[in-house]
């Protein structure tokens, strides 16, 4: 299956590349990421235009989000309900609802691109749930622009080699996203143990 | 009672996340720096041609110069998009793993000149 698509890469040019990144910020399960690769890849070697793909990789991304966000405006709590069905999609709707929650736009920004499945299930649920447009267009476009610039620059830089693009991209992203969630626990645990030695303090 | 204690006591389940979340950091580190390690091989940067390839992809991977396989393969100049490797054996009309094998012996042939 990813040969056909590969394949498909060089003939549709960047239509497939805008194409696939919509699609993949509407939850549909396509090779955004792999597609963006092989595009940089071909681009480095002269068989595509470096600054057509990426702006249509932008594109698309950014067109699929705002349709995530209008379609969960439009739905509201019942394609929240609907979407809730199933127990796995549940699961993501409830962490992207707390997430856009709790941290509002920055939240928005790293579902783009470093906790990329969340991505539009936050569209869905930030449209859902009322969540500002103003507050969502900006920190939306800067992640979507992130997550082009890591792929299609992978792609890039790692042309003809394909497998090691995709390799080295899963685990720069993995290093990424794992240590940004041990920072995040290290300075809640911080916090917890000046909350506790304040705590003992005032009870002394 | 140091630091760790007090947390092992009275939050274990956030010392807990936070050791299996560095752990899972260490285990990306880990496979980023063999992968990288791997990849850097040079017998790791000649990919095999396949068909979704292009002819200017394959002379990258294995770096030689695009027109130098376009001669040895005596590719056609093409209007529109960069045909792929698939497309060309069918311009042919010759099987795919055939015309492959011989852009694999071109591009071997070319690399061993330089």
């Amino acid at each position: 299956m990813t040969e056909t698509v590969l394949a498909l890469v060089p003939v549709w040019g960047v239509w497939l590349v805008g194409l696939t990144t919509f699609l993949s910020c509407l939850a549909l399960p396509v090779p955004a990421s792999l597609i963006m690769l092989a595009a940089g890849g071909f681009a480095a070697v002269g068989d595509m235009a470096l600054p057509a793909v990426a702006a249509a990789a932008a594109a698309g991304a950014v067109a699929g989000d705002h349709a995530g966000f209008a379609l969960g405006r439009v739905g509201g709590p019942r394609l929240m309900a609907w979407l809730e069905r199933r127990p796995r999609r549940a699961r993501l709707v409830g962490r992207a609802v707390a997430e856009l929650h709790a941290r509002g736009g920055l939240a928005v920004y790293l579902s783009r691109w470093l906790f990329s499945p969340l991505g539009p299930w936050v569209n869905f649920a930030a449209g859902a749930t009322g969540f500002p447009w103003r507050r969502f267009a900006l920190p939306e476009a800067l992640g979507e622009v992130t997550w082009v610039a890591i792929y299609v620059g992978l792609g890039w830089v790692f042309a003809g080699n394909l497998e090691a693009a995709a390799d080295l991209a899963g685990s720069v992203l993995g290093l990424l996203a794992a240590g940004a969630v041990t920072l995040g626990l290290g300075l809640w645990l911080r916090l917890l143990l000046r909350q506790g030695r304040q705590r003992s303090r005032r009870s002394a | 009672m140091t630091a760790l204690a007090r947390l092992w006591r009275n939050h274990r389940l956030a010392l807990l996340a936070f050791l299996a979340a560095a752990a899972l950091t260490l285990f990306f580190a880990v496979r980023l720096i063999v992968s990288t390690v791997y990849w850097m091989q040079p017998e790791q940067q000649d990919r095999a041609p396949e068909g979704w390839m292009t002819p200017g992809y394959v002379a990258r991977s294995w770096d030689v110069p695009r027109d130098a396989l376009r001669d040895a393969l005596a590719l056609p100049e093409t209007a529109g998009h960069p045909p792929t490797l698939a497309e060309i054996a069918r311009g042919r009309d010759q099987p795919l793993p055939e015309f492959l094998d011989e852009v694999a012996a071109a591009l071997a042939g070319l690399a061993a000149e330089k």
